[in-house]
């Protein structure tokens, strides 16, 4: 009986194999009548508004009118699956998220990389900020920020792939301990991990927790006192300022409009043409209106 | 000493009926608590919005104020009926295979896999689908691949185990005098079960649909996967789809204000629909006995 259960089991494992080696070959390549994927992030993204406001798909008002059709994904590695799988698809991401599956557009002829985001030939780029109660921030978090806002910090941000800031003084540790909680942005989370471990090292009685929930989810905590520091992948609104937030640029990241690999059309695009895809003026890789 | 053994019994019994009582009252306790804050939350939200601009309203932008979930309720009956079109007569024909036609040898290894698949978890069939369905579904119609097409198909899959085992044990239930009369009438063996029993299980049959149904409509994670999310009334099988889960589900870590109030309004809505379906379960139930 029991060979039997192990036989099916294992034939329905080949089976599905068989099935995803099946699909791996199916598509390549595109032409200039195909249509484009037009692919986006959720509303409320902070990545999202970051793209539309720098690549002012808005209308007259300021409102984000994205074309209604376009795919919405909630997070970069659907957005980076979604655009390694379908050699239509067009999407965007954060610059430190870049890898190998997928190519990278050139904006205006311009590659994107942390060097030419720094340099400012690349213009697609927006702040990672962290707020924070001033006058109840714990010493243990004030040193934390202090981390971040230092030489060392800074290296590391560099080294993740993002745009450091600019600083003078160097991080010496005060040897602290207790706790620091951080939240927010899902984008500025894979940096302050980082940034985390390496606060660890050097005070070995911290423990720093990160924790993703989105920006504004990361203020509402950092307002209302669940976490010691707020994460937002956009500006502080003043709304929040309002509520008693200090705001801090910690980084900068560039945003990354990524194509497949295979796709030799969208290799170099301008931000007209970027606008246009994402207005929904421009649907085929044509690129004609 | 027979007297006293009796009053320690008696003691333990009632003990145990209160703490039986108490567990019985935790979970209505629980359904009580998400009922009121839900409504309670949801509902000024629509009043706010007006509940024909969010019922009925075809746009969603919640940057413009603009709260119409009208393509999510339309998302999420098509997405569930495109399952139930596809589910049910593979459902059924298993159920009827494995409560009629199947060798035991057999049965003993379909059963266990079969609850083995409910107790997949949604977010592996989402990867499923985005891996195997939607490049097939891409190569074979254009486009993304994601969409209403792609989203049925895998629901249609995941509602399997409830309905068969629903219907199995519903034909199963039916007496053994029904498939006899029928033989004894000269009836094949293919013709007593299709034409006695099936139509005599009618009942249970119909309330395993709509346990799938339940499944289907509140299904959120692996349908966030493959049904590309834009917030617009789908116009073919292959375009995009945002069910009212994968509404809540996608915005909620970056909503503030009366955005997240709307969404818990949707919630609301859907919390509605799942009511309606569990009310007619057992109606359906009940006319069964």
């Amino acid at each position: 009986m029991k060979l039997k259960k192990l036989t099916a089991l294992f034939m329905v494992a080949v089976m599905g194999m068989t099935m995803i080696t099946g699909c791996g070959s199916s598509d390549e390549g595109i032409t200039k009548d195909t249509e484009i994927t037009v692919i986006s992030r959720e509303e409320g993204s902070g990545t999202r508004d970051a793209f539309v406001e720098l690549f002012e798909i808005t209308d007259a008002d300021g409102n984000d009118i994205t074309v209604a059709t376009a795919e919405q994904n909630s997070s970069t590695s659907v957005v980076i699956t979604t655009v390694k799988d379908n050699p239509a698809a067009i999407g965007y991401i954060s610059l430190g998220s870049l890898n190998d599956d997928i190519k990278a557009v050139k904006v205006d002829g311009v590659e994107a990389t942390a060097e030419n985001v720094k340099n400012g030939t690349y213009k697609v780029s927006r702040p990672f900020n962290v707020a924070y109660k001033e006058d109840s921030l714990s010493q243990v978090a004030a040193d934390f920020m202090k981390y971040v806002l230092s030489t060392q910090g800074q290296a590391v941000v560099t080294a993740e792939g993002y745009i450091a800031i600019d600083v003078t003084d160097d991080y010496v540790s005060s040897n602290l301990s207790g706790t620091v909680k951080i939240s927010g942005s899902t984008s500025v989370a894979p940096v302050m991990k980082v940034l985390a471990e390496e606060y660890e090292g050097l005070n070995p009685n911290v423990d720093v927790q990160v924790s993703e929930g989105g920006s504004s989810a990361g203020m509402t905590n950092a307002i209302e006192g669940v976490s010691d520091i707020g994460m937002a992948s956009r500006a502080v609104k003043d709304s929040e300022i309002a509520k008693g937030l200090t705001s801090a640029q910690i980084a900068i990241d560039g945003i990354a409009v990524i194509v497949n690999e295979n796709n030799e059309l969208g290799e170099t695009l301008t931000s007209e043409q970027i606008k246009g895809i994402y207005k929904g003026e421009i649907t085929k890789w044509s690129l004609e209106d | 000493m027979s007297d006293k053994r009796y009053t320690i019994n008696r003691i333990s019994d009632r003990t145990m009926h209160i703490l039986f009582f108490i567990c019985a009252c935790t979970s209505i306790f629980a359904v009580a608590v998400i009922c009121i804050f839900i409504f309670a939350k949801g509902l000024p939200a629509i009043g706010e919005i007006g509940i024909f601009e969010f019922l009925g309203g075809t746009e969603w932008r919640p940057g413009q104020e603009k709260f119409g979930i009208l393509p999510m309720i339309v998302g999420s009956i098509y997405v569930t009926a495109g399952a139930i079109i596809i589910g049910v007569p593979i459902g059924l024909l298993c159920a009827v295979f494995m409560s009629k036609f199947c060798p035991k040898w057999l049965y003993k290894i379909i059963k266990p896999l079969i609850e083995l698949m409910a107790g997949i978890p949604s977010i592996v069939y989402g990867f499923f689908g985005i891996v195997v369905i939607v490049p097939q579904l891409r190569s074979l119609f254009g486009g993304s691949g994601k969409g209403t097409l792609a989203a049925s198909i895998l629901l249609g899959i995941m509602i399997l185990p409830t309905l068969v085992s629903v219907i199995e044990s519903s034909l199963n239930a039916v007496p053994e005098s029904y498939y006899e009369g029928a033989l004894a009438l000269g009836a094949t063996h293919e013709r007593s079960v299709f034409f006695t029993v099936l139509p005599a299980a009618k009942s249970g049959i119909l309330a395993g649909v709509i346990l799938g149904i339940g499944r289907a409509i509140g299904e959120t994670m692996a349908v966030v996967m493959v049904a590309g999310n834009s917030p617009v009334i789908p116009e073919s099988l292959t375009s995009n789809v945002r069910t009212l889960t994968a509404n809540i589900v996608l915005e909620m870590n970056y909503a503030t204000d009366l955005h997240e109030d709307a969404l818990i309004a949707t919630a609301a809505v859907l919390f509605i629909f799942i009511l309606l379906i569990n009310v007619s379960f057992s109606l359906f139930r009940k006319r069964k006995g």
